[in-house]
This record gives structure tokens, C-alpha cells and sequence, in this order.
């Protein structure tokens, strides 16, 4: 192994970590924002918008991100005429675009799931205490089946958020020099990839360590009974010890 | 008329408050309209008929208890007087409000209207078997959520009060504390407290202790009889007969959707005229 070309990598590969940041926090957030209207309409009892919404889900899960993603850049392109004519050309001509568009729809639909389950999942008892104050079905939702409903999600959307952040390397398949297009690039020179890529992979390793301790963190702070448990639990272990 | 209410129900707190601190908000009296009114009420799940078209009025001060065995209707029948399940047809008046549900030819039901169920809903406070408190507030915070955010009260007065009925309940020290922290009886007595918050012209009591272990019934029922002294208005489910027997002003009998048998405590426990409620008793007691 030769360490001095992985110190000569490193400092170029942490360069480009803002950028997969970038795409993993702003296609994450989006993404949210699309899935829970998505998750409402697949719990709705209307009949088309929950098929609507199962359809985009099935479509998106059953095909691979890479495909997704290859579809929107390079196919956009034999579809100039009318991207020019309905004045989306310049977006889709931005490989930025295009990857974070493919990211968003991804992680759109499996997080569309995963709040349909933590909605489902909520306490029916509890959505019953907050009719029978008078809630109306938009305050039940806000004050009761939302927040019920995130703390349920999160463990699941915990992963999902480590999945972002690992899928941002296909983005260097379209250009987009995030950790991993930058990791070829030096590749391409060099032609050392077993440093170059464990650098990488480190650095991927590292980002998720932090995401996954955040995630926890924020599990014990919004579940603040937790907070007890946890200290029950480790006193006993510390008892049993 | 709402002036004279006031006046009877300041004597009627004058009269049952034992307690400075914490005055019972007994709203006022609507004239001599009774507070609750469930008329003809059915209920059907599909082709079963759980509700065979029950009358109960409540009037202020009143404490009904509902026994019978179980699968007799008792839940189903309080559930439908705040509409948590949708009667298939009856009169529900609470107040000023009532609603008339009817189930057309097409098997939908007709009548319902939403904002009444709520405005209803907010004069119906209700106490639940299995609590149903609100997991990720804390118990203050369960107590202040519907006035705060359902009647839009200010949160410092709510507070206040809030603090009150939870020293009422025997539980002011846990105000901070989530409900997962909590024994049974504890959880049971904020979600009493959380019902009275609302200030509610009747409470809805269904089975609140069937789901407690038998040492934790008595510091319940004794909230419940407390609040029965204090003159409120309650419609209670329940399978303590004795405790029926005890606090009630009136007690029905229920046996596969009907009403057997009703009357004072004395009248349906001592001498009561249905067979199907004699044999019901004799088990029970």
C-alpha cells in the first residue's frame, strides 16, 4: 500500500465532501417534503390518489437509481425541442439538476413508505383522545398523528438518510464531482485504486458514523421517556456487573 | 336565561366545593334542557345489530351508570354520544347542538356535520379504558392541548388551571413526566384531569378502570366519586357494581342492544323486574 499517495489523495477527497453533502441534505429534504403529502395520499381513502401515489412509489423502488438517474440527464436530452419549448431546458441541461431531481424522486418514494407505515402505526387510541377534545381532522394530524408518527419513522428514515448519503456517488456518473468523482479522477492519474477508493470509503464511513449517532440522539431527545429507560437500563447493567 | 344558569351553577359550586383551590368548572345550565341527550340510538356492523335503538337523557348532576355484560352495547352506546362511532341512526343533543343521523337507502349515513361533531365533542369530556394519552407530551402538556389549541384559551390561564386539576387529581408533581412513566392509575387520573380541562358540560367515562390492576382501582374511583360530589354531570361504563351502586343518581341496564332495566340504584339493585338483569347480578355480585 502505498500511504504517501493516500495522503496526497485525502486532502482532495475531503475537498469534495461539501459537495456530497450538498446533494445528500438538499435532495433529502425535498425528498421529505414530497413524501409526506405522498404518505397522506396513500393513507386516504380515495381510491385514485392512493393508487396514484402507490404507482410513483412501485415505479421508483422497482428500478435502479443509476437507471433513474441516466434516464433524466442523458434522456432529457433527446427530448430538447420540448424542454426548450416548455422553458425547462436550462434545468435539464444542469447535470446538478438532473442529480438531485433523480435523488429527490428516490428518496421520495421510500420515504413515502416509511411515514405511511409510522402513520398507520400510530396509536389508534391516541387519534381517538384528540377527536373526542373536538381536533379537527387538520389539527389531529398536526398536533397528534404527525408527531406520533416522525418518532415512529425514525429509526426507519435513520437508514434512508444513510442510503442518501452512499447514493450520491452515482451523481459521478453524470459529471457531478463529489467524493467518488473525485476519487476516479485521481484514479485516472494515478492508477492506484485500492488507496484512493479506501480513503473514499472512509471518508463515506465517517459521514454515516455522525449521521447515524445524530439520528440517535435525536430519537432520545423527541422521545424523552427514553431518556428513563436508558437510564434504567444502564444502571442495571451497571448492578449486574 | 344563561345568566340564571350561571348564577345556579356559582350556588351549585358554593354548595359542593369542598376544596378552595380547585373550583370545579360547572358550566352553566342551558335553561332546563337536559345536558345529554342520546334518543333512539341504533348501531349496526354490518348485518349485527349492537343497538337496537337506546334513549338516555342526562340531566345536570346527574351520574348514570351503564352495566351489563360484555358485548351488551354499553361501549359502543357512549362511544356514540361523541360520535366516535357514527351512530346508523339516533338524535344525539348536547347543549345547543344536535344531530340527526339517519342511514339512506344506500347505506350512507345523512345528517353528520362536522364542525357540530367537534363543537359537541369539546362539551363531551372523555375518559377512556386504556387512557390514550398523548405519548410524546408530557402530562401537563396532555392536560393544556385541547384548551389551548382546540378552545384557544390563553396559555398562562390554562397553565394555571391545568396545575389545578392536577393537584385535584393527586398528581401535581408528575406534571413534568410522560405518560410511559406512569402507573395505570396515574395515567387514568391526568387523563381525567385532561377531560376536565376542557371545561365540559358532561364527562364520558368507558370501563376506566377495567384496565388497572385491581390496587390501582380504588385511588380512581375515588377521583370519580369526588367529582360525582362535586355535582358534575357524568355518564359512566362500568363493571365496579358496587361503585355503581354507590355514586350513581341513575343506573341502566343493558342486555343485547336494549335497555332492560332502569331506575335508581336501589330500584335496579334490590328489586329490579327483568329476569335477564336478576340473573346479571346475581353473577356479578
Amino acid at each position: 500500500m502505498d500511504f504517501d499517495a493516500m495522503r496526497d489523495a485525502f486532502p482532495k477527497l475531503i475537498a469534495a465532501v461539501p459537495t456530497t453533502l450538498t446533494l445528500a441534505a438538499v435532495s433529502l429534504c425535498l425528498g421529505f417534503g414530497l413524501a409526506v403529502p405522498l404518505a397522506l395520499m396513500r393513507v386516504s381513502k380515495s381510491r385514485l390518489l392512493s393508487g396514484l401515489a402507490y404507482a410513483y412509489v412501485y415505479v421508483i423502488r422497482s428500478t435502479p437509481l443509476l437507471v433513474q438517474m441516466f434516464l433524466i440527464y442523458y434522456g432529457s436530452g433527446q427530448f430538447r425541442a420540448f424542454f426548450e419549448a416548455a422553458g425547462l431546458w436550462v434545468l435539464f441541461r444542469d447535470a446538478w439538476f438532473c442529480a438531485i431531481l433523480a435523488l429527490t424522486l428516490s428518496t421520495a418514494a421510500y420515504s413515502t413508505e416509511i411515514i405511511r407505515g409510522a402513520i398507520q402505526a400510530v396509536p389508534l387510541g391516541q387519534v381517538e383522545a384528540a377527536r373526542a377534545v373536538g381536533m379537527s381532522g387538520v389539527l389531529q394530524f398536526r398536533r397528534v398523528v404527525f408527531p406520533i408518527a416522525m418518532r415512529l419513522a425514525l429509526p426507519a428514515y435513520g437508514n434512508e438518510i444513510i442510503l442518501m448519503v452512499k447514493s450520491t456517488s452515482l451523481a459521478s456518473t453524470i459529471t457531478i464531482v463529489e467524493v467518488t468523482g473525485v476519487a476516479k479522477q485521481i484514479i485516472s492519474n494515478t492508477f492506484q485504486p485500492v488507496e484512493v477508493f479506501v480513503i473514499a470509503g472512509a471518508i463515506y464511513l465517517s459521514i454515516n458514523f455522525i449521521v447515524s449517532r445524530a439520528v440517535t440522539v435525536t430519537e432520545i431527545w423527541l422521545n424523552p421517556h427514553l431518556r428513563t429507560e436508558r437510564a434504567i437500563r444502564s444502571t442495571t447493567a451497571a448492578a449486574i456487573h | 336565561m344563561k345568566s340564571s344558569g350561571l348564577l345556579f351553577a356559582a350556588a351549585l359550586q358554593s354548595a359542593y366545593v369542598t376544596e378552595g383551590a380547585a373550583m370545579p368548572n360547572v358550566p352553566a345550565a342551558i335553561g332546563n334542557r337536559p345536558t345529554l341527550v342520546a334518543e333512539d340510538v341504533h348501531k349496526s356492523f354490518g348485518s349485527f345489530e349492537v343497538l337496537k335503538g337506546m334513549s338516555l337523557e342526562a340531566n345536570r348532576g346527574d351520574v348514570i351508570s351503564i352495566i351489563g355484560s360484555s358485548g351488551s352495547g354499553k361501549s359502543t352506546f357512549l362511544r356514540c354520544m361523541n360520535f366516535l362511532e357514527m351512530p346508523s341512526k339516533g338524535r344525539i343533543a348536547v347543549g345547543q347542538d344536535e344531530i340527526k343521523v339517519e342511514t339512506n337507502h344506500k347505506g350512507r349515513l345523512v345528517g353528520l356535520d362536522r364542525k357540530k361533531i367537534d363543537r359537541m365533542r369539546m362539551q363531551l369530556g372523555m375518559v377512556f379504558q386504556s387512557f390514550n394519552l398523548w405519548s410524546h407530551m408530557s402530562v401537563l402538556q396532555n392536560v393544556m392541548e385541547g384548551p389551548v389549541h382546540v378552545l384557544k384559551q390563553p396559555k398562562n390561564e390554562v397553565r394555571d388551571r391545568a396545575m389545578d386539576l392536577l393537584s385535584k387529581v393527586g398528581i401535581a408533581e408528575k406534571h413534568g413526566s410522560y405518560p410511559s412513566e406512569l402507573s395505570g392509575g396515574q395515567q387514568q387520573r391526568v387523563s381525567i384531569a385532561r377531560a376536565l380541562a376542557m371545561q365540559p358540560a358532561a364527562l364520558l367515562f368507558d370501563e376506566p378502570t377495567s384496565a388497572l390492576d385491581p390496587e390501582l382501582v380504588g385511588e380512581v374511583l375515588k377521583v370519580v366519586r369526588q367529582l360525582a360530589e362535586e355535582g358534575r354531570t357524568m355518564i359512566v361504563v362500568t363493571h365496579e357494581i358496587g361503585f355503581a351502586r354507590e355514586v350513581s343518581s341513575k343506573v341502566v341496564f343493558l342486555d343485547k342492544g336494549r335497555i332492560e332495566e332502569q331506575g335508581t340504584p336501589e330500584e335496579v339493585f334490590r328489586n329490579p323486574s327483568s329476569q335477564r338483569c336478576r340473573e346479571f347480578l346475581a353473577s356479578v355480585l
